[in-house]
């Protein structure tokens, strides 16, 4: 069992929603209702929801440049949901973040050397030649040509940008790094380059990362253990084997069934399959969802393979699940 | 169109050569120079920056604003005087230089001032957001809505040892509450973007995100705002001078020189004690708006035409 590197405990963030004369806090968004996660050490640990799930919220949070508003994330015994511990720590030196937008994540007035070189010069102590061997090093990994680094980011194309800011994230070799969606605006083709790249660092440095997505095609390329979120809460946590092949949540169902699959013989009965999964989220809501139309707590359904179900639903779920095999 | 600029941004690439981000000096540049009003204001504005400066290093302050009764309301042109002179016999064209000199260096002084604090203030106020944004934006709310010159004239006539550099102190004090607002505006819509958040996560502090990398990125929008702040702050100190509560009166201005058409006898009968200097007041008022509309069109790539 690997040791795990993060852990992030009941991580609640709200945002107030203020109306009326006085401009009061009438009600809450739940961007992120109490989430548990744990990340081991070197492994890639799959975040996945829709638009608006809370997914990059908690990615945020876990970096911490988003305020929480309750719940604790652990990281070497200590909660660094506070600012003080996560200075004490140099925390962002060990847990970087590559972010979705490869061309405002980079700041079109500095060079590429300035941009590398940035958590390098607030985290280590090299002299400048030191620092421009680290930063052509980093482009070498990424395999980005030596003259680069005295570009500006608009020069280059978004697979080059999103390999620099892989770069970037790399610089301190960081233990933890929160791929927030890195490549939802590339084309397949540069998708690939930029997830191999990623794989091949994290062999080489035994990164982890937590890898939020909403395309669950790549996230089954890329790792291990995996979360579902919905409504700011997780819906079903599990292995690859068991988000796949046992989905037990209707929305992970939904999600299954919207990978497109190249199958024109059986083209009738995917598209069958996947109406009848639509119209059993719209028709039986209560029985997945609690009156308020939030998600259930979630329940223990075999190892590692956790599931939002209330207990005697869970039961039925289970039965039906072993009669079909 | 397009094809033309891969062209070049391949040429770029070969030679590699470093090239700005839309290299806002040249941008600039061509938008000065592609359009006819903009490009004559900016020959004007060089005109008139060589014609009261370089004339003021021939000038003698004292000898300008000696009196001489004798020569007094010499008409256009007669005894040597081009412009004719004043009621104290002083030459008009030399007063002119000299006025214009101070004008402008007074409108120069407190833009720097306001610009600095207001940019310091903009800054603070834009990036930390919340309570801190809350209250500065409380402060230049009750400063705005103070009625300005009044508080000015008294401070004018109150302050002992006056001098032009506590006149430049008084104008400034209130004038910086537009130019900090204007930047917060700026910084509210940068601090949100994912730069900033990738300068947080790469451990860089507050500070130096304000000013290393959010800062440089409204440098077009300082520079428009710098031109135009000079242009209001000149007629704002002009303004003062015309009702004499400005510079003090051994200090020629182009407001005392505007402020002769006070005196109706000398708007009809009398028009070269301020006909130059309303004229030259309107010129580079005009000159610097019309520029600074250039300067907006080269910071905004939206009002561009092409």
């Amino acid at each position: 069992m690997a040791k795990e590197i993060i852990q992030v405990k009941d991580l609640k963030v709200h945002y107030p929603i203020r109306s009326g004369f006085w401009n009061r806090i009438t009600d809450y968004v739940r961007a992120v209702d109490g989430v548990n996660i744990t990340i081991n050490e070197g492994e890639t640990y799959g975040l996945i929801g829709e638009s608006g799930s809370g997914k990059s919220t908690t990615g945020k949070a876990i970096v911490g440049v988003e305020p929480v508003t309750s719940g604790e994330i652990i990281y070497h015994d200590v909660d660094i949901t506070k600012s003080k511990n996560r200075r004490k720590l140099n925390y962002n030196k060990d847990v970087q973040m590559i972010f979705q937008d490869s061309m405002s994540s980079l700041n079109p007035r500095k060079r590429i050397e300035d941009i590398i070189a940035e958590p390098i010069r607030n985290f280590e102590n090299l002299t400048t030649d030191q620092e421009r061997d680290r930063v052509q090093e980093l482009l070498d990994i990424v395999g980005m040509p030596s003259d680069s680094i005295y570009k500006y980011p608009h020069e280059f194309s978004g697979g080059q940008r999103q390999r620099i800011g892989v770069a970037r994230a790399v610089a301190t070799n960081p233990r933890l790094i929160v791929a927030d969606e890195p490549t939802s605006a590339l084309d397949l083709s540069v998708q690939a380059q930029v997830l191999n790249f990623m794989k091949h660092i994290q062999q080489q440095y035994n990164i982890a990362y937590l890898f939020i997505s909403h395309d669950l095609g790549v996230v089954k390329h890329m790792s291990e253990n995996l979360a579902i979120m919905h409504r700011g809460r997780l819906v079903e946590i599990g292995s690859r084997e068991d988000i796949y092949n046992h989905p037990m949540h209707i929305y992970t169902k939904r999600l299954l069934s919207a990978i497109p699959v190249v199958d024109v013989e059986h083209r009738a009965e995917n598209k069958k399959h996947r109406e009848e999964v639509e119209q059993e989220f719209q028709n039986d809501q209560s029985k997945w969802y609690d009156q308020e139309g939030r998600v259930f707590p979630l329940q223990q359904v075999s190892g590692k393979h956790w599931v939002a179900l209330p207990k005697d639903e869970l039961e039925r779920e289970e039965l039906k699940e072993e009669g079909r095999n | 169109m397009s094809e033309k600029k891969e062209n070049t941004s391949t040429e770029e690439v070969n030679k590699k050569k470093v090239s700005a981000p839309a290299s806002s000096i040249k941008v600039i540049a061509r938008e000065i120079f592609k359009d006819k009003v903009a490009l004559t204001a900016f020959i004007v504005i060089i005109a008139i920056l060589l014609f009261t400066f370089g004339g003021s290093l021939f000038l003698n302050a004292e000898k300008v604003t000696e009196t001489n009764i004798i020569d007094a309301y010499y008409g256009w042109g007669t005894n040597g005087h081009l412009l004719g002179t004043d009621d104290g016999g002083r030459d008009i064209v030399k007063l002119l230089i000299m006025g214009g000199r101070n004008s402008i260096l007074i409108g120069m002084g407190v833009t720097a001032i306001c610009e600095v604090v207001g940019l310091v203030v903009g800054l603070v106020s834009g990036y930390y957001g919340g309570y801190i944004d809350a209250i500065i934006m409380r402060i230049v709310d009750f400063i705005q809505v103070l009625p300005v010159m009044p508080i000015e004239i008294v401070l004018v006539t109150v302050i002992p040892h006056y001098s032009p550099l506590s006149l430049v102190w008084i104008i400034s004090m209130f004038g910086w509450t537009g130019t900090a607002r204007y930047f917060r505006a700026f910084i509210l819509s940068q601090r949100g973007r994912d730069y900033v958040l990738a300068s947080k996560t790469s451990g860089s502090s507050d500070f130096k995100i304000m000013f290393r990398e959010v800062l440089p990125n409204i440098t077009s929008m300082i520079i428009i705002d710098v031109v135009i702040a000079i242009a209001s702050n000149i007629g704002v100190e002009t303004t003062l001078s015309f009702i004499d509560y400005g510079l003090p009166s051994s200090v020629p201005s182009l407001g005392t020189l505007i402020g002769f058409a006070n005196d109706p006898v000398n708007v009809v009968s009398r028009p070269w004690l301020w006909l130059p200097a309303t004229v030259m007041l309107l010129a580079i008022s005009l000159s610097i708006n019309y520029v600074g509309r250039a300067l907006q069109r080269a910071g905004d790539a939206r009002q561009r035409e092409n």
